[in-house]
């Protein structure tokens, strides 16, 4: 089954395997997971079609995969895969390899809860649990931007030399279908060049990849790689301007909804977005000045444009489909630390909203809203909702 | 800190030639040709494991170059060397002795078949004489020859060879390769003398004079005697006498049972000649069977010709009734030089005649008042320089090594010598260096075979030749077999020119490279810092 | 082919650091002489990955991509394909692991790219040990040997990896070692010519981990041959069974002896290690002999 370019319904993760198949990849390695699987099953089946010239490869573990997919880039060939939980979390120990061998791979990642106890629900935990491996993370909240971002995360990815993966919540991104508009191949061809990395693991330029490195060489290198994070923002920025100039789509690295003379901000990730948007509808016709802040770009941070739209609003709730133990919500201390010694800057709620995939609907945000507006002080740790 | 300056942190593109692993090492491995045990054994000091390898590929003239180089009577030796080089052979030790004797045999005599010439020597001004046609003369003259001495022979018989042609009986060396080798020399240019034999000191000191140099090489003529002997009488022969009579085809008849006294080759050599001629033989010797100096083939051979042995025995007296002899013996223990009478072991032996094989000595008597003798025999320094300035001396007249490898070795000794003292050079150094041991050589590389049956016939066909040359541990002798290249885990053997060389700057000194030498060419040796 | 025709260039840098005498260093040698220069390495941790040098410098003259230490095989199936992808077919992926990246943690990306019959040539450089970080136990150790975290003897016997490679049915899977040189190089230039996963384990005695002095690596390895602990064969498909090298002719004893490693072990432990070895033995000579040569494979 092939959809001709043009509008068509497609579910989060269909839409992801036609982003990644219009980047033409060339080393597709894949292993499947609860909610991952349509995304492979979508590549194999283009695959046996004709439609997609790529070599594809099955091996029996997602570390495996990630191992595939290192050397892959390394030797000159663009990669794409998909994961979830689990499988992300066992890739763990490669995510860092990647990044520390500035690899341009690109993943979707579906955002399932994490083991133990066993469960299959929207929960961020898996790829938030990954925010120190050096990878370019986005968060998208629909299909059709599930497609988009993969293009974005190539141009990115292949710019910064940085490895990038898109998130999609279980099943609320993944599985729900949409209209979805597919770009034709040429203009994906136009927006995305073909890959042509600086070095290659190839004979003919005899270099090697991997010899161990002295204290210095290892801060040094690192710091490289922190140079590239702090460009990603920009890049991510002019990649979304230029998408949009070729498509008419654009999502920019953050969103800001109905943030005009907001005093009360709900700041968050993913499908809870969408959620948000009505609890701040239904907010603003309460008479409560609210608004929504969406964060997509999370790794890294666009700090510049985050303490922008969050200055001036008294009190900022920051909604977390995630939880760190002994930490709480993990937007919720990355912007508390965002905004450390900002002047003027508003009070900042945490809420463990959702966690292990509990359903929460715009009513509840909008209470949690004004729970937070009415707090005499915050607190300091994020509160289950 | 210049960044520009720094190495890149990935992408590897050097190599570790940069670090000199040769400063971790403690010891160091030296090619070093030691020489095989055969080389040290050889009475020549022949490059045994040289020509073997010439050999095992079929160059056979290199191999008979390599060989005459140190001994022109290859065929010769392989008749009659008693090969100490086989008792040196350090494959004895792992599945059988090389049959060098057989094999230089082989070689010596596809030189005659083909023809095989040296080349003609240069030219030049000095003039050496040599006094005695044996094989310690002859070599001599090939040594000196060669290097462009003219020089002239003095010898006693009418014809070359010594004891080669009167004492060695033609069935154990056939005239005809004799005949050959000598001629081979001879028609290099050698003034040559026979029927002049040199008696006076007049005659002696002319000589010193007119040349620029004298090697004396005369040999023991004079036979020893048993004083209870008359050997007026003609059932009393020497055994030299008998020899070079029956050598030359006039042997005296001597009755029907001969009694031979003597342990040794010429003893053997007067009992097997007498066998061939119909006598009965009956040989008594001082010695035992396993101490007798005579070769141990020529003991089983005489025995499975019929010879009887009484061993560990003496002559005591004889009786005479008419042309039958009784011998009256007695059983001995001889050591050290010492006879014991055994009591009560004594016995008779009948017989018609009686030869005595037991030994010669020198006729010193014209050169006593010119140049020392001690013990019987003309005295020589190492190098063959006798007391007398300008004068040369080996072979048996010098010497109790009364074999004919170490007439010729002395030869070409005394040689060397008077060719550096005529070029004003002062002698060699005399090098004696330790043989490759069994120990150093590497058995995997040498697929067990037994040595090749057949005594010295043993590698006439030339496919048992290069079979048995090919079982040659080529000890000391590098066979540019790459091992050491091979096995080296750091690249630090080199191929050189004609061979290998170490790489100092990374060999780390493990070893391996000796341990895998199939030839024990390579030892390690202590690096001190 | 003898040794001295098979020799191309060097493809291994003097100034390596491996210990003086080392039989991986010798056997890395060998090998990459007879793979050429249009190769790419995989070296995993291990002491290859310290013989390949510290940045910049490296000690082969093929590039290296040194992955985590469970993921050689996945890597160089990755590394393959991207290669196969660009239109470089014929540059060969070639894996050096050691036993515990291969036997060990190594184990499971290996099993899934044999079955999948990845076009990668593999070989284990089998030292019987994570000797890089100390001379430890891998489950290639064998029964009995004193290692660093099983200082009283290893309790259990060693994986045979040859036959479970052979039940996954790889194009190609065989034994060879330092000691019998044109083996070796007949069995590479083999594989080399193969396609498929190709897997060949090659015996390293490690002169520290074993107890061995510096010139006897070469000399061991022959003698685990000669006295049947270590057989020279090779499987094709599976199913074609060659035995090759010389015949099981000397005692274990005498292996046993040579190595500070089994120091310890008493008269009974020898006995039961002949018994393991003469048992072994006797199974892969009936596997041999029944076993059908295979058809050519692709």
């Amino acid at each position: 089954m092939s959809a001709a370019p043009g509008r068509t319904l497609l579910t989060g993760n269909h839409a992801a395997a036609w982003g990644a198949r219009l980047a033409r990849p060339k080393v597709v390695p894949v292993y499947p997971i609860t909610p991952q699987t349509p995304v492979l099953e979508l590549l194999t089946e283009f695959q046996a079609a004709g439609e997609m010239d790529a070599e594809f490869l099955t091996p029996e573990s997602e570390h495996s995969v990630m191992a595939a997919c290192i050397p892959a880039s390394l030797a000159g060939a663009r990669v794409f895969t998909a994961t979830a939980s689990q499988g992300l979390m066992l890739m763990h120990e490669l995510l860092h390899y990647a990044s520390g061998a500035r690899a341009p791979i690109v993943m979707a990642n579906v955002n399932r809860t994490v083991a133990s106890p066993w469960a299959f629900w929207p929960d961020q935990t898996d790829s938030l649990a990954q925010r120190d491996t050096g990878w370019v993370q986005f968060y998208v909240e629909s299909a059709q931007e599930a497609l988009d971002t993969v293009l974005q995360a190539y141009r990115v990815a292949e710019q910064a030399s940085l490895p990038a993966m898109i998130n999609l919540d279980a099943f609320y991104v993944s599985h729900a279908l949409e209209p979805v508009r597919i770009p034709a191949q040429e203009i994906v061809d136009a927006y995305l060049p073909a890959y042509a990395p600086e070095h290659l693991l190839d004979p003919e330029r005899g270099e090697s990849w991997g010899n161990v490195v002295s204290q210095e060489m290892y801060a040094r290198h690192r710091r490289g790689l922190g140079e590239a994070m702090e460009r990603v923002p920009a890049l991510a920025a002019a990649a979304d301007r230029e998408w949009r100039e070729r498509t008419g789509r654009g999502w920019g690295v953050i969103e800001r909804y109905r943030c005009e003379g907001a005093q009360a901000l709900v700041v968050t990730m993913g499908s809870m977005c969408g959620t948000a948007r009505e609890a701040v509808d239904e907010l603003r016709e309460s008479g409560v000045a609210a608004g929504l802040v969406k964060v997509r770009l999370f790794r890294p941070l666009p700090a510049a444009e985050l303490r922008a739209a969050l200055a001036g609003a008294r009190d900022v709730l920051v909604l977390d489909r995630n939880y760190s133990p002994g930490a709480g919500g993990v937007l919720h201390q990355e912007l508390k630390s965002l905004l450390y010694g900002m002047a003027g800057a508003p009070r900042v709620h945490g809420s463990l909203a959702g966690v292990g995939g509990l359903n929460v609907p715009p009513a509840k945000i909008a209470e949690l809203v004004r729970r937070a507006a009415a707090e005499s002080e915050p607190k300091r740790e994020a509160a289950w909702a | 800190m210049n960044q520009a300056a720094l190495p890149p942190t990935a992408w590897t593109t050097g190599t570790t030639e940069a670090n000199r692993t040769g400063t971790w090492r403690a010891s160091l491995p030296e090619y070093r040709a030691a020489p095989s045990p055969c080389k040290n054994a050889c009475p020549v000091g022949g490059d045994i494991a040289r020509w073997m390898q010439q050999a095992k590929s079929g160059d056979w003239h290199g191999a008979w170059q390599t060989l005459v180089d140190h001994n022109p009577f290859p065929a010769v030796a392989g008749y009659v060397c008693h090969h100490p080089c086989e008792a040196a052979c350090n494959r004895a030790a792992y599945d059988g002795a090389l049959a060098i004797c057989a094999l230089e045999r082989h070689i010596g005599e596809r030189a005659l078949k083909e023809g095989w010439a040296f080349p003609e020597p240069p030219r030049g001004a000095k003039r050496v004489a040599v006094v005695g046609g044996g094989p310690s003369g002859l070599a001599a003259a090939w040594q000196l020859r060669r290097r462009g001495h003219a020089v002239t022979l003095f010898e006693a018989q009418a014809e070359l060879g010594g004891l080669l042609r009167s004492g060695i009986p033609p069935y154990r060396l056939p005239r005809a390769v004799l005949d050959g080798e000598i001629g081979r020399i001879l028609a290099m240019g050698v003034g040559v003398n026979t029927e002049a034999a040199l008696k006076s000191e007049a005659q002696f000191a002319r000589v010193s004079t007119e040349f620029d140099a004298v090697y004396l090489a005369m040999g023991a003529g004079v036979p020893k005697r048993l004083p209870q002997l008359d050997y007026g009488q003609d059932w009393a022969v020497d055994g030299a006498g008998y020899l070079a009579l029956a050598n030359a085809g006039r042997a005296p008849r001597l009755g029907a049972r001969i009694a031979v006294i003597g342990g040794g080759s010429a003893a053997m050599d007067v009992a097997r000649s007498a066998r061939r001629l119909g006598h009965g033989v009956t040989l008594i010797s001082l010695e035992l069977e396993p101490q007798m100096p005579a070769q141990r083939e020529e003991v089983v051979e005489a025995r499975a010709e019929g010879v009887v042995f009484v061993p560990g025995a003496m002559l005591r007296s004889v009786a005479r009734d008419g042309a039958q002899l009784r011998l009256d013996c007695v059983h001995v223990n001889f050591a050290g030089g010492n006879v014991d009478v055994i009591p009560d072991t004594g016995f008779a032996i009948e017989a018609n005649a009686i030869v005595t094989a037991i030994g010669q000595d020198p006729q010193l008597e014209p050169l006593r008042a010119r140049q020392k003798a001690e013990d019987g025999l003309l005295w020589t320094d190492t190098h063959g320089a006798t007391s007398r300035e300008g004068v040369y001396a080996g072979g048996d007249a010098a010497s109790l090594q009364r074999f004919v490898t170490h007439a010729i070795a002395m030869g070409k000794r005394a040689a060397q010598a008077i060719d550096r003292k005529l070029r004003r050079e002062p002698p060699a150094p005399l090098e004696s260096k330790a043989p490759v041991p069994f120990g150093a050589i590497n058995t995997f590389y040498h697929y067990p075979a037994p040595r090749v049956p057949g005594g010295r016939d043993a590698a006439s066909q030339t496919a048992a030749a290069v079979a048995e040359a090919s079982r040659c541990f080529s000890c000391g002798e590098c066979t540019l077999c790459d091992n050491c290249f091979n096995f080296c885990p750091d690249m630090a053997v080199k191929r050189t020119a004609g061979g290998y060389a170490i790489a100092e700057e990374y060999c780390k000194g493990c070893g391996l490279c000796v341990r895998e030498c199939p030839t024990g060419s390579i030892v390690m040796t202590e690096e001190l810092r | 082919m003898g040794v001295r025709e098979s020799m191309k260039d060097d493809l291994l840098c003097s100034g390596h650091v491996a210990c003086p005498g080392c039989i991986e260093a010798l056997s890395l040698r060998r090998v990459l002489s007879l793979l050429g220069p249009d190769t790419v390495a995989v070296i995993p941790p291990s002491c290859l990955a310290i013989i390949a040098g510290a940045q910049p410098l490296s000690g082969l003259k093929i590039p290296v991509y040194q992955p985590a230490l469970e993921t050689s095989a996945a890597s160089a199936s990755g590394l393959r394909r991207a290669l196969d992808a660009r239109g470089k077919k014929d540059t060969q992926v070639v894996v050096f692991a050691g036993d515990g990246g291969t036997y060990d943690i190594g184990f499971q990306s290996l099993s899934s790219a044999a079955e999948r019959n990845e076009n990668l040539l593999y070989f284990c450089f089998d030292n019987e040990g994570y000797m890089n970080t100390g001379a430890q136990k891998s489950s290639s150790t064998p029964h009995y040997a004193r290692t660093g975290s099983t200082p009283a003897g290893k309790a259990s016997r060693k994986k045979n990896l040859t036959e479970i490679m052979a039940a996954h049915e790889i194009p190609y899977a065989a034994t060879a070692c330092a000691g019998f040189l044109p083996d070796l190089m007949r069995k590479v230039e083999k594989a080399r010519g193969m396609r498929g996963l190709r897997l060949i384990t090659l015996l390293v005695p490690c002169l520290d981990g074993w107890g061995v002095p510096e010139d006897q690596g070469v000399a061991l390895a022959r003698l685990a041959v000669e006295t049947g602990v270590f057989p020279l064969y090779e499987v094709e498909d599976g199913r074609g069974y060659t035995l090759g090298g010389p015949p099981k002719s000397r005692p274990v004893r005498e292996y046993l002896e040579k190595q500070g490693r089994y120091s310890a072990i008493d008269e009974a432990t020898v006995e039961a290690l002949q018994a393991e070895v003469d048992d072994a033995w006797a199974r892969l000579v009936e596997r041999t002999s029944k076993a059908a040569p295979a058809s050519a494979s692709s």
